[in-house]
């Protein structure tokens, strides 16, 4: 890359101004990459913090806990399919009001104290002793503390605050647990009659699982599949999508059209380089080394800035930047960003050396 | 003969017709051998010239460089021979605008995959040569039309080649300049043994003691046959 290199920085005033281009849709590409990620955390990390591999549903529920009930003798058969933990699991919303009578939002999750959704000891304490709720850890930071009371809207039952668990939440709402028996009261008061959402389970084998399903009655599905179930998780990832895939579209459009013109500008000089004895390889090379650069340096810069500016972002806004998914938006951006060069890179090999003489031809 | 063009032909399309250009050019030019080319606008001097420096194939001839047939070379192959053994200077020497008067030079050695101290210290001594060695680091912007014809001259040396051609290199400098250029170009190309052919407008410029020969109706002939 002799020439591109010096070409670079002789031109650095044309260079800066596309890399600003690509760098500020890399910047809104990573932003909304982290908003996608945050959304996502916020509309199924409680369930997907849940040690579950599938979860058995009413036919029909389509994901969506509020549809799916489900009765003891649908669990029965899983209880008995080899290789599967299965436990029941209870999932509905609630409003809850503090002693100071604040208001919060719960997704609570029902489930009984021997099920291996209780990972240890003092969880599986909490859900066999007295009436009461572990609340996710972010309620913590809204000032909610062990002993608290909380008055569960509705049924209006008080359960004291037990402990924390880990930090999640379902359906954009903070996550809570409390014992089956606790739950089914709260949704069907004295009339319960053992029902619950769905089965949770783990392990087992496929051939197994589906005889299972088919004696129990139910659908059973994997738990990534479940998420779509979390209210808006679809429309709001598919949201996120269409807009990064509008912008990376528009990414590469720009940095085609930024290639091509810089080529057609070129011309004589790719001509020149190719009298001189270049190969369609070295021109190439040359031709797209610098773009790569450009890209590169320009995707870097932007990401970066995006990091930056999501240390400021407050805990209102659901936003969550992974190194996975920025290192990906930046791969795919780079990747988009020389494909669209494609044209160019056409127009580059098709240079006649033989322009390099001048008009008598 | 260092340059062979054997019964070169080469037709264009004119509208519904075929105008032909060149029919059974001959030319040969030897080793630290000088030869002028004249002839009127639209002769087909840049074309000939075109299809010694393998930028063009004739439809009918041959082109020998330096023992070697290009003929029936593939474009790869032509273009590596362009590379090794073919220097051009073009009518205006087009240089490139970011790099400097030495990396000029060195472009030719880092495209033909030969970049290295030798090459350094080559293209320094060609500047020397041409009168540039104070001028290395200056870009084309910053040297005078005369300055730059000199850069294109050493650049076109830079590959060691077997041949040099040069397409009215003098066109854009005044006459002084043009012949100054055009002596550089001819004592170079004698000192370095190199098989030189240039086409001018302005046989006046070339330096005593070059051949002239003249495209006329398509076929190089003896300048001094035509032009007396």
């Amino acid at each position: 890359m002799f020439l591109a290199l010096r070409d670079l920085r002789f031109g650095r005033a044309r260079f800066v101004l596309v890399g600003t281009v690509i760098g500020l849709v890399a910047l809104l590409t990573t932003l909304l990459s982290g908003l996608a990620t945050g959304l996502v955390d916020d509309g199924i990390s409680g369930l997907r913090g849940l040690p579950l591999t599938h979860l058995a549903l009413q036919p029909g529920a389509e994901s969506s806990f509020s549809r799916s009930t489900l009765r003891p003798a649908n669990l029965e058969p899983w209880t008995e399919a080899d290789g599967v933990e299965a436990a029941p699991l209870g999932v509905s919303f609630f409003n809850a009001k503090t002693e100071d009578g604040e208001t919060l939002d719960l997704a609570v999750f029902g489930t009984t104290p021997d099920s291996f959704l209780a990972p240890n000891a003092t969880a599986r304490g909490a859900l066999a002793g007295e009436p009461g709720i572990v609340v996710s850890e972010e309620l913590r930071g809204q000032g909610v503390e062990v002993g608290d009371e909380l008055t569960i809207v509705g049924p209006d039952q008080t359960l004291p605050v037990l402990g924390f668990t880990y930090t999640g939440s379902y359906g954009h709402v903070d996550i809570a647990f409390t014992s089956l028996e606790e739950w089914q009261h709260l949704v069907y008061g004295d009339d319960a009659d053992g029902r619950f959402s769905a089965v949770a389970l783990r392990g087992g084998d496929a051939e197994v699982r589906a005889a299972a399903d088919r004696a129990a009655g139910t659908a059973t599905e994997t738990k990534a599949h479940a998420y779509a179930g979390s209210p808006g998780y679809s429309a709001e990832t598919a949201t996120m999508t269409l807009i990064r895939v509008f912008l990376l579209a528009i990414s590469a459009l720009v940095v085609g059209a930024f290639f091509t013109v810089w080529t057609i500008q070129r011309t004589r000089q790719i001509g020149l380089l190719k009298a001189l004895g270049a190969s369609n390889g070295y021109v190439l090379r040359d031709s797209l080394g610098q773009l790569a650069i450009v890209l590169v340096a320009a995707t870097a810069a932007g990401a970066g800035a995006a990091v930056a500016v999501g240390q400021l972002v407050g805990d209102e806004v659901p936003f969550s930047l992974q190194a996975g998914p920025v290192a990906t938006s930046a791969v795919v951006l780079v990747v988009l960003g020389l494909a669209g060069s494609l044209v160019a890179v056409r127009k580059v090999t098709s240079v006649d050396p033989v322009i390099a003489l001048g008009a008598e031809h | 003969m260092t340059l062979v063009l054997d019964h070169i032909a080469v037709s264009v399309p004119d509208g519904p017709d075929t105008l032909t250009i060149l029919r059974d050019a001959d030319l040969a030019v030897g080793a630290g051998e000088v030869v002028g080319l004249t002839g009127a606008s639209g002769s087909g001097k840049s074309t000939l010239l075109a299809v010694a420096g393998l930028l063009r194939r004739p439809d009918e001839g041959r082109v020998v460089i330096d023992g070697t047939d290009a003929s029936s070379l593939g474009r790869r192959a032509r273009t590596a021979l362009r590379g090794s053994a073919v220097g051009l200077v073009f009518q205006s020497a087009t240089l490139f605008p970011a790099l400097t008067a030495i990396e000029q030079l060195e472009l030719v050695a880092h495209v033909n995959g030969r970049l290295d101290a030798g090459a350094r210290a080559r293209a320094a001594e060609l500047l020397d040569a041409v009168g540039l060695g104070h001028r290395r680091r200056a870009r084309p912007a910053q040297l005078s039309g005369g300055e730059r014809q000199r850069v294109g001259i050493a650049r076109a040396l830079m590959n060691e080649p077997a041949v040099v051609l040069a397409d009215e290199p003098t066109a854009a400098l005044d006459d002084e300049r043009g012949r100054e250029a055009m002596a550089i170009l001819a004592s170079e190309a004698a000192r370095r043994d190199v098989a030189t052919l240039i086409v001018t407008h302005n046989p006046d410029q070339l330096p005593a003691g070059t051949r002239r020969v003249h495209l006329h109706d398509g076929q190089v002939v003896d300048a001094a046959a035509v032009l007396g």
